[in-house]
């Protein structure tokens, strides 16, 4: 009996978790590499090992290519690597604590409040110096928070146990009203328009490391929380009362999972505009192949979700090049009809 | 050891429906809680678990339980639950481990190497080892009413509450729960007794299971006794306002 104990947990998971790795280094490399110049994948590897081993550049390396590389490039794919797991990770849980595969934070208005923030800023011409060039992400990631908060005050105000259809409607209804001020006040003026519908249309142009610097310990630091509470999560995805009775505090780690998604959220929609979908599509993806275990969806739907948003960036740099696609078109473009696509075909399967 | 309601009411929104509840049950007891739909069953057994918020007292070996921490009370008492969606499918063997998560030392980490063991045992018990691979979406509805009553076993607890354990099993299942509960009501794994408190709509599982009869009427006790007492058909008639006993002679 211990024998057949020990072998329970599925057969091939180590497996498909080191090509899923590899798979996602190799999406990451290739997002460097590529762009108006491409830099060989033979530099890449020596600039990182000059880097690591504390030299110069190395022979044989054009210094153009190693500032593309290092202050261009490099940044960019992670900040874009980053933003994409930080985003599907909170997609990840918030789908298992609402009980509802299209959940996200963004259902409850993190996005909407975010932009709701850039718009001030832009339209007020808010600049405090300190801040420098941090206005709009901090503005947008304060929003954001504020109207999580918002809505979860709200929701615990009107349902006592908090309750997910309560905090889902609650989100919706604050989000089109938060909206709705928003087209108010891009309306009345209309001269700033342009510039906030690029920045809600989401890109990693200009990102460096320094956003990098901030982006990286705080999705280190939630992706830790969350793995503490991932068999927590497990509970919880049978839904609240069900978690109750097996002994999960529904209410309090329900509170404390949306606080947490809604800084990843905040956060990633701060430094890179709203980029829908990625939440949706990578935690679905990485259920169907890897099952809904938390212990691993949480880990593989940051390196989906971060390899997938790599790859949009890249095609949203490169595709009409030297123009710019917003990266949320690309997400949606390239998501929609591959997340319909998984979906009606294991169905089908099924029947 | 025993649970012990007072003068306990409870309400979804404005609507009470329990009043007034006074209700011990013992250590080891094995009680059928009888009564129309709607006459308050459910609910009963979320209030004692400590699942929904109620007014007056329940008291679980002494303690008020809506105020124990949810894994202290999870420890003393599980609750199978009459259904569940299944909204992501996990396999039958993740779905009985996490029973074990009251139990089980860690506060975060996963199960260990005991608690696995025990999960595998519950569901040897309950028949379903041969599906472990299965998920949850992929089984009829008896299989997964086994599988809730493997996880509510996992649990561990001294008190199982069993909202219509019989729910979508055949016949013969129905026959083995009886059989399989009347086991594990001797735990004599730790040398205890558990105590079994079920509702069942099916009378004949009640007379097999349990000793004991508590009938609700309209939110209100209005029978606590002796189960041969409870089933008769005057008491039947009383609750269901049907005439039970000529129904199953039919």
């Amino acid at each position: 009996m211990t024998n057949s104990s020990k072998n329970m947990t599925n057969k091939g998971t180590g497996l498909k978790i080191a090509i899923s790795a590899v798979l996602c280094l190799f999406v990451l490399l290739i997002a460097i590499r590529s762009g108006s110049v491409n830099i060989p994948i033979k530099d890449i590897f020596a600039i990182i090992g000059a880097r690591i081993t504390g030299r110069g550049t190395p022979a044989g390396v054009e210094p153009m290519m190693e500032s593309i590389f290092w202050t261009i490039r490099m940044p960019r794919a992670i900040t874009a690597f980053l933003v994409g797991g930080a985003l599907s990770l909170s997609g990840a849980c918030m789908q298992a604590l609402l009980q509802n595969p299209l959940a996200s934070s963004y259902t409850l208005g993190v996005s909407s409040g975010a932009s709701l923030g850039a718009a001030f800023v832009l339209i007020l011409e808010i600049s405090i110096p300190a801040l420098a060039g941090f206005m709009l992400p901090v503005a947008g990631f304060v929003f954001g928070l504020l109207t999580v908060t918002g809505a979860l005050l709200l929701a615990s105000a009107i349902d006592r146990s908090i309750s997910n259809t309560t905090v889902v409607l609650i989100g919706m209804v604050l989000s089109l009203f938060v909206n709705g001020i928003m087209n108010l006040l891009s309306s009345l003026y209309s001269d700033h328009s342009k510039q906030l519908y690029l920045w809600m249309m989401g890109s990693f142009s200009a990102r460096g490391w320094k956003h990098c610097a901030i982006l990286f310990p705080v999705c280190i630091i939630c992706f830790i929380v969350l793995m503490l509470m991932s068999r927590k999560m497990d509970i919880m995805s049978f839904g609240d009362l069900q978690a109750q009775a097996m002994g999960v505090d529904a209410k309090k780690t329900k509170t404390l999972a949306i606080i947490i998604c809604s800084l990843l959220t905040g956060i990633s929609v701060a430094f890179s505009g709203v980029i829908g979908f990625v939440d949706l599509a990578a935690p679905h993806i990485v259920r169907k192949i890897f099952g809904p275990s938390h212990k691993i969806v949480l880990p593989m739907s940051f390196i989906y979700g971060g390899a997938f948003m790599a790859l949009c960036d890249l095609i949203s740099r490169t595709l009409l090049s030297p123009r710019e696609i917003p990266v949320g078109a690309v997400t949606a473009l390239i998501g929609a009809p591959f997340f319909a696509y998984v979906f009606f075909a294991s169905r089908r399967k099924r029947k | 050891m025993k649970i012990e309601v007072k003068n306990m009411s409870a309400c979804y929104g404005t609507t009470e429906v329990l009043h007034n509840i006074n209700l011990e049950i013992n250590q080891g007891e094995k009680v059928f809680i009888g009564g129309s739909n709607g006459s308050g069953k459910t609910t009963l057994l979320r209030v004692m678990s400590g699942i929904m918020p109620h007014k007056g007292d329940v008291l679980v070996d002494g303690r008020e339980v809506s105020k124990m921490k949810r894994k202290d009370a999870a420890k003393l008492i599980s609750l199978m639950p009459q259904t569940s969606e299944v909204y992501f499918p996990y396999t039958v063997y993740e779905t009985v481990l996490l029973g074990t998560y009251a139990s089980s030392g860690s506060t975060f980490g996963g199960a260990g190497a005991s608690d696995i063991e025990y999960a595998v045992k519950c569901m040897e018990d309950c028949g379903i080892l041969d599906l472990k691979d299965r998920h949850l979406d992929e089984l009829s509805g008896g299989q997964l009413q086994r599988v809730l009553l493997a996880r509510t076993f996992a649990q561990r607890s001294p008190y199982l509450f069993l909202d219509e354990p019989g729910n979508n099993l055949d016949i013969k299942y129905r026959a083995e729960l009886c059989d399989k509960l009347n086991d594990w009501a001797k735990d004599t794994t730790r040398d205890i007794l558990n105590s079994l408190i079920c509702v069942f709509h099916d009378l004949e599982q009640a007379r097999r299971c349990c000793t004991r009869a508590v009938m609700l009427k309209a939110g209100e006790i209005v029978f606590d006794g002796d189960i041969s007492e409870g089933l008769k058909p005057e008491m039947l008639l009383k609750i269901y306002d049907f005439d039970v006993a000529s129904y199953v002679k039919n």
